[in-house]
C-alpha cells in the first residue's frame, strides 16, 4: 500500500493505492494515518474511481507518428519519435529563431515537472514562449494577490481555518461539486455557529448549504463588492486601527464606493438591495471574516479587480493576518499553485522570482549552470500564445505536456485552426486527447499512480505523490521526455545534467526558489512525508509558514494595499441578437476537459447539456431532454436542455468538460491576468 | 488603479481649458471620466457648495441615520489635486461671457474657457405658503428645504441638536437624543423625496405628516390604486397623509392647508419637486425649454462650445432629475470632451425609494407608456405590482410594496429582453418556495442521495448500518452533505415502504 494523494483537484485529498492483481485499488489514507487535515480522510468519486485508467485500453504506450497528408497513424519507437521531434525543433530555430518553438504546460503537472518544463524552454529550446492552462485557472487571484499583498499564494491559511470563522463568504465557487469534501469545513463552520454567504448566479449545492444565498447577473461580482464596502463605511464598521497601521491607499477607495448605494447595486448586478443589506449586516457584526473566491470572480475581463474588490472589503474590515479570517482563493487544479511557482509561466522563473528581475536571471542562471544573458525575457500568455500559432509573428511548433487545449481554451474553433496551421504540434498525454488527435507526434506518459512527484495544494501545502506501480510497457515519464529531447538538442548545461530522477530535480527546485518568494529550499521529500506537508515559503531551517500576514504583508512596506477598481462590465453584453448571459463551470463527476474522467468508465458521462430557467424554458418553447441550440457571436452548440429552477431565468449555464462549450466563451482578456472571460458573454437560446 | 505617479503640468496654450460650472454628482462623474482620459489638468470645476462632491441621493440614509454623514464625499479634495484638477469650492457663477468665452464669479473674477459645461442641477420649486418668508425677508426658522448636504446637516441639527461631521473621520452613526423642541414634522410634497424624507423623521421618532396637492401620493410615478396602497402603508407606519389638499399659510398654530386642516408642527420639510436650474444660461442666450435644450452630445443647440449634463439639461424634450441618466451624460460628454465619437440617446430611468420598511420601484413611467398592463394587486397584504408590456418588452412598471424580484425585472427593463407570453405575469407572482428535505423517506429507491459517489436512496436501504453503507456505496465519504439523509432512510428502513402509489404525496395517505 502506497501513500499518495488524489490526481485531480487542488484540494489533492490523501488516498493509499494498493494492488490487488492487475487492479489498482484506492483507499482513503486516514485509517492508516489519521492526520488528513485538508480533506478528513474523504474523496469524492472522482478519487474513488482514479485508477480506473489503469489497465485501460485507452492508454496510449507506445509513440505515435500522423502522416499529414494522409491523417494516419504510425507507432514509432521512443528514439525514432524524439529524433524526429527534435530535429524538427532544430531546424525551426535555425530558419526561424528560438521564438519559433514554443512548450505550453499545465496546471496538473508536478512541481517538478513544471520546473524542468520551464528549464527546458529556456535553457534547451531558449525560447521565450512558454506559457501554461494555469493562466486560465485562478491567475487573476494571483494577480490580485500579488498587488494588494505582495505574494500570491491562493490560501494564506490552512483551509481547515474555515471551521473557526465566523462568517465565510464564497464568491463563485461551487466547492460542493468542484472539490466536494472541502464542503464537510463549511458544515462543521456551522456546526459552530458560523454563518455561510454564497455568491453564484446558479444555486448550486454549495448555495444550498448557505445560510444566505445571492444570486448576481453573471460578470458583476466587482460592484457586489463595491455595495458592501460601501455599506461598511455607511455604518462606520470598516478597522480604522487597522486601516492605519497596515495598509495603504484606503481614502480613494472609500471615496469611489460613495457612488455604490445598494440600489444602484441591485439595477447592476441584479441582486436585491436588501439582501446586500443582509451581507453587510452580517460582515459588520462578525468579528472574523473570511471571503473566498474561485473560478466564478476571476474568469473574467475584470478578473482581478473583481478580486481586488473583495480583497478591499476583508482589508477594510481588518482580516488579512488575523487569525482564521481573511482573503483567500480556491485554486482549480491540482498543482495550480505549485505550478505557477516555478517557471512554466511566461515571465516567471523558480521561486517566484520574475524573469525580468536581473537578479532573479542571475541567481536562476547560476543554478542552471549558464549565462544569466542568454536566458530569454518575458513571453507571449497563455491565450495569446495560442492564439500566435501558425501566424507570421508566432511560434510555428508547439509542445504540449499535461493539457487539452482543444476543449478547454475559450474561442476554441479559432484556437483549433491556429493549431492546424502549425508545422509541428507534439502532445505528451496518457490518452488520445481531442489535442493528442491533432498533433504530429504523440508521446505516451506516465500516470500519476506511476509517478513519484510534489504538487502544491491550494493552501501552499507541499505535499508527495508517491508511485505505487510501475508504468506499463513503452511509456515514460514526462521527466523523461524533457530529458531526452533536452539531450537530442544538445542542451548539456554547465553544472547539472537533464535529471529524470523527481528527488534529485526537487533538490535543484529548492536551490533554484532560495531566496524567492516561494522558497521551497528547507522543504526534503522525507519532511513532506513525516508532517503531512510542508507549508511554503520554508527557507532552510524553518518549520514552514501555515499561516501569512500575522505581522507583515510582503511589500517591501510591510503593507498591504488597497487599490481603487471600478466596475466597467462584461466585454460582451446582451443585445437583442443574444440576449443572454451564458455562463460555463464544472460538474461533480467529471474532471477539466475530461481526458480522464470522460474515460473512466465508473463515473457517469452525461455529455454536455444546457442548464435553463422554467421562464426561459416557456419563453423559447424548450423542453427538458430536448435538444436546444446555443448561438454565441463565436459558434454555436446543441445540447439537451436541462429545465432547473435554479438558474438565473436571463442565464444559461453549459458545462465546459466536452467539446463545446468553450467554441462559445469570449476570449476577451484581463489586461494585468490574461484571464480570459470564461465565465460570461451574451448568447441566444432556441429549441 | 493606483501605481503610475501622475505628473502634473499646467495646460499650455495649445491645449483647451474645460470649465465645468457646478460641483455635483453629474460634474463629479464627468471629471472621473476627464481624469481616466488625460485631460484632469485641463480641467477647472467651478462649485457653489463648500464641500466637495458628494452623494446627493444618500441625504435620506443620513437623515434617517444609516449612513454616515462622513461617509458622503465622491472623492476628497486632495484627489482632484492629485490629478491636476482645478476645483474651485464656494465659486457663484454670475454670468458666462459666450463672446469673451469667459466665465465670471461673483467679485468680477473671470474664468477663461475653450469648452464650458453647465452641470448646475436643480433647484428645490417654493410653494407658494404665506408665513413661510416673514416681513423681514427671513425664512421661517420651521421651515427647511431638504437638497443640499447643508439642508440635511440644518435639519438634523433641528431635530437632534446633533452637528453633522462631514470629514472623512470615522465615527459612528449618532445617537444622540432627538432635539426637544421638535415633535411634530410636516413635509410638503409626497413625491420620492416626500416619502423618503417622511419616514426618516419618523424613523427618528417625529410625528410626521405628508401634505400632498394632488390626489395621490408619487402622482408622477405610480397610478392611483398604487398610490392608495402606499398611502395604508404610510398610515400602517404611522404617518397620516393629507392627499388633494394644498398649504396655504404658516402661522404660530401651525401649518393652515386649504382643507380647513391645521397641523400642529414645529418643523416645515419643502420636497415639492423642483426645476432645471437654467438662469446663467438664459442670461447667456441659450435656448432654454424646462431645462438647457442639447443634442445627442451634450451639447448646446446654440453654442458648440457650450454643453449641459445633469438636472439642468433638456435632451429630446425630456429633463431627467435622475442620477444614473446623468451619470450616462457624463460618461458620453467625456468622451465628447475627448474628441471621440460618442452619443447619448435617452436613458431608461429605475427609480427607487430608499427608506425602511417602504418598497417602492418604478421603472421609467408607467402611467403614460403605452402597451398591454399586466398588473396583480394584494391590498390587504398592501401590494400592488403593474408592468407596462409593449411587443414583448417591458417598457415600463411599478413595484410596491412587494420587490420580489426586482432585480430581474429591472434586468429586463433595462436590457429591453423580449420576454415570453406568460413571462411577465409569472414576474409578478411570488416566487415559487423550494421544497425541504422532509420528504426524504418517502424518497424513490432510484433517487440520487449522494452526489459525491452517486448513490441512490435504494443502494441505502439495502444496507444495514451507517458503516456499512460507507463501506460499501461510498456514500457519505465525499462532501457529507448526505449524512442526514442517509440516516433518516436508515432508521426508516426497518418499517416497510409505504405502497407505490401513496409515495407521490407528502404527508398522510388519504
Amino acid at each position: 500500500m502506497t501513500d499518495t494523494h488524489c490526481p485531480y483537484c487542488s484540494l489533492q485529498c490523501g488516498m493509499t493505492l494498493s494492488r490487488k492483481g492487475p487492479r489498482l485499488e484506492v483507499g482513503v489514507r486516514s485509517q492508516k494515518n489519521k492526520h488528513s487535515p485538508v480533506d478528513e480522510g474523504a474523496l469524492c468519486r472522482k478519487g474513488w474511481t482514479a485508477a480506473g485508467l489503469r489497465g485501460s485500453r485507452e492508454r496510449l504506450t507506445t509513440p505515435m507518428v500522423r502522416d499529414r497528408a494522409t491523417g494516419e497513424w504510425s507507432a514509432a519507437t521512443w528514439d525514432e519519435a524524439l529524433d524526429l521531434v527534435a530535429s524538427k525543433l532544430t531546424d525551426l530555430r535555425e530558419n526561424h529563431g528560438a521564438d519559433a518553438n514554443a512548450v505550453f504546460g499545465g496546471g496538473g503537472l508536478t512541481n517538478e515537472k513544471a520546473y524542468q518544463l520551464g528549464k527546458f524552454a529556456r535553457v534547451a529550446l531558449g525560447t521565450s514562449q512558454i506559457d501554461y492552462n494555469g493562466r486560465w485557472c485562478m491567475s487573476s487571484a494571483a494577480s490580485a494577490g500579488n498587488q494588494a499583498f505582495g505574494v500570491d499564494r491562493g490560501l494564506p491559511f490552512p483551509l481547515a481555518d474555515i471551521e473557526k470563522t465566523d462568517v465565510c463568504v464564497l464568491v463563485g465557487s461551487n466547492l460542493a461539486e468542484t472539490m466536494p469534501p472541502a464542503a464537510r469545513h463549511l458544515d462543521r463552520l456551522r456546526e459552530n455557529g458560523g454563518k455561510v454567504v454564497v455568491i453564484d448566479p446558479r444555486l448550486t449545492p454549495t448555495g444550498e448549504r448557505a445560510d444566505l444565498f445571492l444570486q448576481p447577473v453573471p460578470g458583476t461580482d466587482l460592484p457586489l463588492a463595491l455595495g458592501v464596502l460601501h455599506l461598511l463605511d455607511a455604518v462606520g464598521a470598516v478597522d480604522e486601527d487597522y486601516i492605519a497601521e497596515r495598509t495603504t491607499g484606503f481614502e480613494d477607495v472609500r471615496r469611489s464606493v460613495a457612488a455604490w448605494w445598494p440600489e444602484m447595486v441591485e439595477r447592476v448586478s441584479g441582486v436585491e438591495a436588501a439582501q446586500l443589506r443582509e451581507l453587510a449586516d452580517l460582515l459588520a457584526n462578525a468579528g472574523k471574516v473570511m471571503v473566498l473566491t474561485a473560478r466564478g470572480a476571476e474568469q473574467h475581463a475584470q478578473g482581478t479587480d473583481t478580486v481586488l474588490a473583495w480583497l478591499n472589503v476583508t482589508l477594510a474590515l481588518g482580516m488579512p493576518g488575523k487569525a482564521y479570517a481573511g482573503y483567500g482563493c480556491l485554486t482549480g487544479q491540482g498543482n495550480g499553485q505549485g505550478g505557477r511557482e516555478h517557471g512554466q509561466k511566461a515571465d516567471q522563473l523558480p521561486g517566484y522570482r520574475m524573469i525580468d528581475d536581473p537578479a532573479a536571471r542571475a541567481h536562476v542562471a547560476a543554478v542552471w549552470g549558464v549565462d544569466p544573458e542568454t536566458l530569454p525575457g518575458k513571453g507571449r500568455s497563455a491565450y495569446e500564445l495560442l492564439d500566435a500559432l501558425g501566424t507570421p509573428e508566432g511560434p510555428k511548433s508547439l509542445l504540449v505536456f499535461g493539457s487539452n487545449i482543444v476543449v478547454s481554451a475559450p474561442n476554441a474553433t479559432h484556437i483549433t485552426s491556429r493549431l492546424a496551421d502549425l508545422d509541428l504540434l507534439v502532445v505528451a498525454d496518457m490518452v488520445m486527447s481531442e489535442t493528442a488527435a491533432l498533433a504530429d507526434v504523440v508521446l505516451p506518459v506516465t500516470q500519476w499512480a506511476e509517478e513519484t512527484g510534489t504538487m502544491t495544494n491550494l493552501e501552499g501545502r507541499v505535499i508527495l505523490r508517491q508511485a505505487a506501480v510501475t508504468p506499463p510497457d513503452g511509456v515514460r515519464s514526462d521527466l523523461e521526455v524533457i530529458a531526452g529531447l533536452a539531450t537530442r538538442l544538445e542542451a548539456v548545461s554547465g553544472a547539472t545534467r537533464w535529471q529524470t530522477d523527481p528527488e534529485a530535480i526537487f533538490t535543484e527546485l529548492r536551490a533554484a526558489s532560495k531566496g524567492g518568494k516561494a522558497d521551497y529550499s528547507g522543504i526534503t521529500y522525507d519532511r513532506i512525508r513525516d508532517e503531512d506537508g510542508v507549508f511554503w515559503p520554508c527557507p532552510e531551517g524553518s518549520g514552514g509558514t501555515p499561516r501569512l500576514f500575522a505581522d507583515t504583508f510582503s511589500h517591501p512596506d510591510g503593507r498591504a494595499r488597497f487599490v481603487d477598481v471600478e466596475h466597467s462590465g462584461p466585454a460582451e453584453e446582451p443585445s437583442a441578437a443574444y440576449p443572454l448571459h451564458l455562463t460555463t463551470g464544472r460538474v461533480l463527476a467529471q474532471y477539466q476537459s475530461g481526458a480522464q474522467t470522460r474515460r473512466i468508465k465508473d463515473l457517469p458521462d452525461d455529455g454536455i447539456f444546457v442548464e435553463l430557467h422554467p421562464l426561459l424554458a416557456d419563453r423559447v418553447g424548450a423542453h427538458d431532454g430536448d435538444p436546444v441550440v446555443v448561438r454565441t457571436p463565436r459558434g454555436e452548440l446543441k445540447a439537451p436542455a436541462r429545465v432547473v429552477t435554479t438558474i438565473r431565468p436571463d442565464t444559461i449555464f453549459v458545462p465546459f468538460h466536452w467539446v463545446g462549450a468553450n467554441r462559445l466563451t469570449n476570449d476577451a482578456l484581463d489586461p494585468s491576468s490574461r484571464m480570459p472571460e470564461f465565465k460570461v458573454c451574451a448568447a441566444a437560446v432556441s429549441a | 488603479m493606483s501605481g503610475e505617479p501622475i505628473v502634473l503640468h499646467e495646460p499650455t496654450p495649445q491645449q483647451k481649458r474645460i470649465v465645468i460650472i457646478g460641483g455635483g454628482m453629474a460634474a463629479a462623474r464627468l471629471v472621473e471620466g476627464l481624469v481616466a482620459r488625460g485631460l484632469g489638468p485641463q480641467t477647472t470645476v467651478l462649485a457653489e457648495e463648500q464641500h466637495a462632491p458628494y452623494n446627493r441621493i444618500l441625504l435620506s440614509a443620513v437623515l434617517e441615520g444609516t449612513h454616515r454623514p462622513g461617509a458622503l464625499a465622491l472623492r476628497e479634495k486632495q484627489w482632484y489635486a492629485d490629478r491636476g484638477v482645478d476645483l474651485r469650492l464656494g465659486s457663484l457663477v454670475v454670468d458666462i461671457h459666450r463672446d469673451t468665452k469667459t466665465v465670471e464669479l461673483a467679485g468680477r473674477t473671470t474664468v477663461p474657457y475653450d469648452q464650458v459645461v453647465l452641470a448646475t442641477g436643480a433647484i428645490p420649486s417654493l410653494p407658494p405658503i404665506r408665513g413661510v418668508v416673514r416681513l423681514d425677508g427671513s425664512m421661517d426658522p420651521r421651515v427647511q428645504a431638504f437638497r443640499s448636504l447643508d439642508d440635511c446637516a440644518r435639519l438634523l441639527d433641528a431635530i437632534r441638536g446633533e452637528v453633522v461631521n462631514l470629514s472623512a473621520d470615522p465615527g459612528s452613526l449618532s445617537g444622540s437624543q432627538p432635539h426637544p423642541t421638535v415633535r411634530h414634522a410636516v413635509v410638503v410634497g409626497g413625491g420620492l423625496l416626500g416619502l423618503q424624507v417622511a419616514r426618516a423623521l419618523s424613523v427618528r421618532g417625529i410625528a410626521t405628516e405628508i401634505v400632498e396637492g394632488r390626489d395621490h401620493l408619487l402622482n408622477s410615478q405610480v397610478g392611483t390604486t398604487a398610490g392608495k396602497v402606499l398611502k395604508r402603508s404610510m398610515a400602517q407606519l404611522g404617518t397620516q397623509v393629507y392627499l388633494g389638499a394644498r398649504a396655504t399659510r404658516l402661522t404660530d398654530e401651525g401649518l393652515k392647508l386649504d382643507n380647513g386642516y391645521t397641523l400642529e408642527t414645529d418643523l416645515v420639510v419643502l420636497t415639492a419637486g423642483g426645476r432645471p436650474r437654467a438662469n446663467l444660461a438664459r442670461r447667456a442666450e441659450l435656448t432654454v425649454n424646462r431645462g438647457i435644450v442639447v443634442d445627442d452630445q451634450l451639447r448646446s443647440v446654440d453654442d458648440p462650445d457650450v454643453y449641459a449634463i445633469g438636472d439642468c439639461a433638456e435632451h429630446n424634450a425630456t429633463v431627467t432629475g435622475f442620477v444614473s441618466p446623468a451619470w450616462e451624460q457624463a460618461g458620453v460628454l467625456a468622451e465628447v470632451l475627448a474628441g471621440n465619437q460618442a452619443t447619448y440617446e435617452g436613458h431608461r430611468v429605475v427609480a427607487r425609494l430608499r427608506a425602511t420598511d417602504l418598497d417602492v420601484c418604478v421603472l421609467g413611467e408607467p402611467e403614460n407608456e403605452t402597451g398591454e398592463v399586466v398588473e396583480i394587486a394584494n391590498p390587504v397584504k398592501g401590494t400592488h405590482r403593474k408592468l407596462v408590456v409593449r411587443d414583448g418588452r417591458i417598457v415600463a412598471g411599478a413595484l410596491v410594496g412587494d420587490l420580489s424580484r426586482v432585480g430581474l425585472i429591472t434586468q429586463a427593463f433595462d436590457r429591453q429582453t423580449v420576454l415570453g407570453e406568460h413571462e411577465a405575469g409569472q414576474l409578478l407572482l411570488p416566487e415559487p418556495s423550494s421544497t425541504g428535505s422532509s420528504g426524504v423517506p418517502q424518497l424513490p429507491d432510484d433517487a440520487e442521495i449522494c452526489a459525491c459517489a452517486g448513490v441512490t436512496a435504494g443502494a441505502i436501504r439495502a444496507c444495514q448500518s451507517l458503516e456499512d453503507v460507507r463501506d460499501t456505496t461510498r456514500a457519505t465519504t465525499g462532501c457529507g452533505g448526505c449524512a442526514p439523509s442517509v440516516r433518516q432512510l436508515l432508521a426508516t428502513r426497518q418499517t416497510s415502504p409505504l405502497p407505490k402509489s401513496l409515495r407521490t404525496v407528502e404527508g398522510t395517505p388519504s
